[in-house]
């Protein structure tokens, strides 16, 4: 059943103890055939938000999972990963010889099966899709079976995320798809948000929004991106490294239905 | 104890503009050939050719300044651009033609709705803008550059031509002809 908002809500409440991320997620009680796989839009020189995919899969093993992002080989001459390609707790940026969102998917496929041999508590691969492919989306029904979109609460993203919502379901009628709202100052920014974003996905397409959660404007999200650095790691008392632990805890658990699936 | 992270806002310009240079995020790649120029009553922070040889008039702006910001930057774009022919004849080797195009490239921490609503209307040969967050270690100021409005440089795994609405791209590059969006849905969200 797709989540709504008031399953989350307690996701952007602040909360003084938190359980463990094992138990905080259900996970499949030993390693699927293959790890799930998360296709993430993100523009070629958008740095903030590959970092976001990045710590997202940092906070992944963290939590105990298998996690790993691939991208288009085009990406190694950008800003928008890492140097160092092996992350902490076993995180991988694999960087895959692909010039279309067909190709995109074998290898990430590939990485799945392969990573899922040794992952006993599951975990994610989440693949950064140039938004561009989306315009062309043959070839790529399988990558596009789970989605997460980011979005500010400024109205012209918002409008995007609509959008590229609509561009998907158009052809894609089973997709997943989840919303991330970032940037936001005051808890009930995002809330607003993704409300308004739901509303109108159900309304005009009659299709109901995963909410995964918020990342708060926490400029120590900044610091740790020129840093190259994890979040969870440089600063793991940050509201940001909360809201990147929360939001890795429902992409899991969503991980964990899909592989029971 | 070293100081915390710090908006630029509470940084000193000449840090925020060696940041700038020092930090390779200037896109597309420019090469700047000067700082802190005397304009049109008040100072660009810096001026550069882009690879296609438009001349950028970058200016940064505190938070809250992005109003007055653009007003500023377009008026140091009409100062600049008779200028051209003069730089040229003083330094003949700067990679631009006299009637070059000027762009200028507003940076400030935030911009508001009729900062960026202006933006899209004067277009991106005329205006782009991203956000500028200044991040002090210590001794040591870093910077990160984010664009708003979109690049207006394709890049090499681009293979579609330009959209007919091409001026109005989202962040992720896509248009509002990509997503097949209507004025109906367009007023879902103003």
């Amino acid at each position: 059943m797709p989540r709504d908002l008031a399953d989350v809500l307690h996701h952007f409440l602040p909360e003084s103890e938190r359980q463990g991320p094992s138990d905080a997620t259900r996970r499949p009680d030993r390693g699927p055939g293959a790890l799930a796989v998360l296709a993430v839009p993100v523009g070629d020189r958008d740095v903030v938000r590959a970092a976001f995919v990045w710590n997202l899969a940092v906070e992944i093993g963290r939590a105990g999972a298998r996690a790993a992002v691939v991208a288009p080989a085009a990406d190694g001459a950008s800003a928008l990963w890492p140097e160092d390609a092996s992350g902490p707790f076993g995180v991988e940026v694999i960087l895959a010889p692909v010039t279309n969102i067909g190709q995109l998917w074998r290898a990430a496929e590939g990485v799945a099966q392969d990573r899922a041999r040794d992952a006993r508590e599951g975990g994610v691969v989440l693949v950064r899709v140039p938004p561009l492919w989306l315009r062309d989306p043959r070839g790529g029904a399988s990558l596009l079976r789970w989605v997460l979109l980011f979005s500010t609460s400024e109205r012209r993203d918002l409008l995007e995320t609509y959008g590229i919502t609509k561009l998907l379901t158009g052809s894609l009628p089973d997709t997943r798809i989840g919303v991330t709202i970032h940037g936001v100052r005051r808890q009930g920014e995002a809330e607003q948000a993704f409300s308004r974003l739901a509303d109108v996905v159900s309304r005009r397409l009659g299709r109901s929004l995963a909410s995964y959660g918020q990342l708060v404007d926490d400029l120590h999200v900044y610091r740790a991106i020129v840093d190259q650095r994890p979040i969870g790691m440089l600063q793991p008392q940050s509201p940001a490294a909360r809201c990147l632990h929360d939001i890795a805890g429902l992409l899991l658990e969503d991980a964990g239905k899909r592989a029971r699936a | 104890m070293p100081d915390g992270p710090r908006y630029v806002g509470s940084l000193p310009r000449p840090l925020v503009r060696a940041a700038l240079r020092r930090s390779g995020t200037l896109e597309p790649a420019l090469r700047v050939f000067a700082e802190d120029l005397l304009g049109a009553d008040a100072t660009i922070d810096l001026v550069g050719v882009d690879p296609e040889g438009r001349v950028v008039v970058v200016q940064v702006g505190e938070e809250g300044e992005d109003r007055s910001c653009v007003v500023r930057a377009l008026a140091q774009r009409a100062w600049v651009r008779p200028r051209l022919g003069d730089w040229l004849q003083l330094a003949p080797s700067l990679p631009f033609q006299p009637d070059a195009p000027v762009v200028a490239w507003l940076l400030c921490p935030r911009f508001s709705p009729d900062t960026l609503a202006a933006a899209r209307e004067l277009g991106s040969d005329v205006i782009e803008l991203s956000t500028l967050r200044g991040i002090q270690n210590g001794a040591e100021a870093t910077v990160l550059v984010e664009r708003v409005t979109p690049a207006r440089i394709h890049t090499a795994h681009e293979p579609f031509p330009e959209p007919p609405d091409g001026g109005s791209r989202f962040r992720s590059g896509l248009s509002q002809h990509d997503l097949g969006l209507g004025p109906d849905e367009r007023r879902d969200f103003e």
